[in-house]
């Protein structure tokens, strides 16, 4: 039969192939070449040249830094994002019409660009705007380095939180509801209840939403280019502000390095937490 | 009682969560230049709408970047969408090692970060580099990764004796394509469609290594470009005002979409 000719599915697939080998998967091999290599604006040959690019970037303190700052950004957003996602989620998990003007509601944020959701909270945080006003202060919110980090990480979180939240009540709506009634025949409270059936189920959905919140923070630029710049000092100075400067002032292959330690950093995160999160959904 | 409680609580925290910042954005870009920078929630006392948003058409690269975000927004959406159906429905169906390797490496693509500067090191090799071609292809090629695999998942999920029977029926396989595979993922590809045009539109990262220059700059570059123009100070009537022009279309998209993406994502269209 015609659809069990195995040659026959590879036209199907290879202009999908073909496209994620050259435009993605040739330059992350390229990156891991370039992140050790001797690139710049004044020297357009690229040669081989160990760590150098490592060591230039730790003696010019730039690189533990934006590590520690991508770090911290990539937790606070997580947290931020799924505290309020999975609370808002579990308010208005039930489908009824005041229950879909508000996930509609919550929802816009999603839709405003992260450029645009960095200038919106430069606004209403500024040392005279609204939120000033209305807790009668007058701080900078950005401007100072113990708030200016959770306030950024603050605003991807804002932007993200109304797709998050979908997808918890997809997770929570995916519950068999009769698991819940046995179990309040049983007489568990709301707060048992929550803590010993529905968190335990909700482990794909948790699974999901705290690996993609992790990894796309990782790699955190656009709303810091909004807001900061990487300041005050270099306490927002993310890995990726910090390769778009490296870029632009010429050094390619300290940039590559820069890029390459996101990599990493995405690895390192992922790989355990995929793994932890999936055992614990199949023994929880 | 208790519902009351919690839909006074929800109201509440909607006002600042969503109410407020758009009104802000909104109330501002109305107003004169120094009556906006003091960044107040008020009414204007004098109204700026013509002169605000004719500085945006006018200076602000907003029609350029329109055009340039469209010219670059469907040719990727529509590229990732089909491409990705046709490669998850051989995904799905074949046996063949070789293509299961290749769906490995499609799934690694949607975990780890593109690589930015090699990828503009490639497309100079390739002349493509600066212009919408090698921003379209590179997109497309990062973001195939999401759509095959939540397509895969649905392929996988349905049994395929609807499309033998096409077969020995004597259909194509274009026309199973088209008459069985397209509706059966529908769901899963209007969700994905739609999470990818607020993505691609609103993208700023890869715009502003691999676009050059204005004449190619997408609405988020031209935004970026706008503010930073005035760096210490901004002229925060003309960004707002360009930030409600960039946002609009894609309100108006979700406008008409909102239904089925809130009723498609709450369903678990992603789930497979």
């Amino acid at each position: 039969m015609v659809m069990r000719n195995r040659a026959a599915w590879l036209p199907w697939a290879l202009p999908a192939i073909v496209l994620v080998m050259v435009f993605f998967v040739a330059p992350f091999l390229l990156n891991v070449r370039f992140a050790f290599s001797s690139w710049t604006s004044f020297r357009a040959e690229i040669t081989w040249n160990g760590l150098e690019n490592v060591r230039t970037l730790i003696d010019q303190d730039l690189l533990a830094n934006a590590v520690t700052v991508t770090v911290l950004y990539a937790i606070l957003c997580m947290a931020i994002q799924n505290t309020v996602s999975l609370s808002l989620a579990l308010a208005l998990q039930r489908t009824s019409g005041i229950n879909t003007v508000f996930r509609s509601a919550f929802f816009l944020p999603t839709l405003i660009s992260p450029l645009a959701a960095g200038y919106i909270w430069r606004g209403l945080l500024a040392p005279e705007g609204a939120v000033n006003s209305f807790l009668g202060i007058e701080w900078a919110w950005l401007g100072e380095p113990s708030t200016a980090l959770v306030v950024v990480a603050f605003i991807d979180a804002w932007k993200w939180s109304g797709l998050i939240t979908l997808v918890y009540i997809a997770g929570l709506n995916s519950i068999p509801k009769s698991l819940l009634e046995s179990a309040t025949v049983d007489g568990a409270g709301p707060w048992t209840r929550f803590r010993r059936v529905v968190f335990p189920l909700l482990a794909p959905a948790l699974t999901f939403n705290v690996a993609v919140t992790l990894v796309g923070a990782l790699s955190a630029y656009d709303v810091i280019a909004a807001t900061t710049g990487g300041g005050p000092g270099d306490h927002t100075r993310a890995l990726n502000v910090v390769m778009r400067q490296q870029w632009g002032q010429g050094f390619f292959g300290s940039a590559s390095a820069l890029g390459f330690t996101v990599t990493l950093l995405v690895i390192a995160t992922a790989v355990p937490l995929v793994w932890w999160l999936r055992r614990r959904e199949v023994t929880g | 009682m208790r519902a009351v409680l919690k839909y006074t609580a929800l109201t509440l925290f909607a006002i600042p969560w969503v109410l407020v910042p758009i009104w802000l954005v909104v109330v501002n870009s109305f107003k004169p230049a120094g009556e906006a920078a003091e960044l107040g929630l008020g009414l204007p006392r004098t109204w700026a709408i013509a002169e605000n948003y004719g500085i945006v058409l006018d200076r602000g690269g907003y029609l350029t970047g329109l055009v340039n975000s469209l010219k670059v927004t469907v040719p990727i959406v529509v590229a990732v969408v089909f491409l990705g159906a046709a490669a998850a429905w051989a995904f799905g169906r074949s046996r063949s090692r070789w293509l299961q390797a290749a769906y490995f490496v499609m799934g690694l693509s949607i975990l780890l970060p593109p690589s930015i500067i090699p990828t503009v090191y490639l497309l100079r090799a390739l002349s493509l580099d600066g212009g919408s071609l090698g921003y379209v292809l590179t997109m497309t090629g990062c973001r195939l990764g999401v759509v095959i695999f939540l397509a895969t998942g649905f392929v996988r999920a349905f049994p395929r004796d609807l499309e033998d029977a096409a077969a020995i029926d004597g259909a194509s396989r274009a026309q199973v394509f088209v008459r069985i595979l397209l509706p059966l993922l529908r769901p899963v590809l209007f969700v994905g469609g739609v999470i990818l045009i607020i993505n691609v539109w609103n993208d700023f990262f890869f715009a502003l290594f691999l676009l050059q220059g204005s004449a190619n700059a997408t609405l988020p570059l031209s935004l970026f470009q706008f503010a930073s123009g005035t760096l210490q100070s901004l002229n925060w009537n003309l960004v707002f005002a360009h930030v409600l022009l960039t946002t609009l279309p894609l309100v108006a998209v979700y406008v008409v979409a909102q239904k089925r993406v809130l009723a498609g994502l709450t369903e678990g269209a992603l789930k497979g």
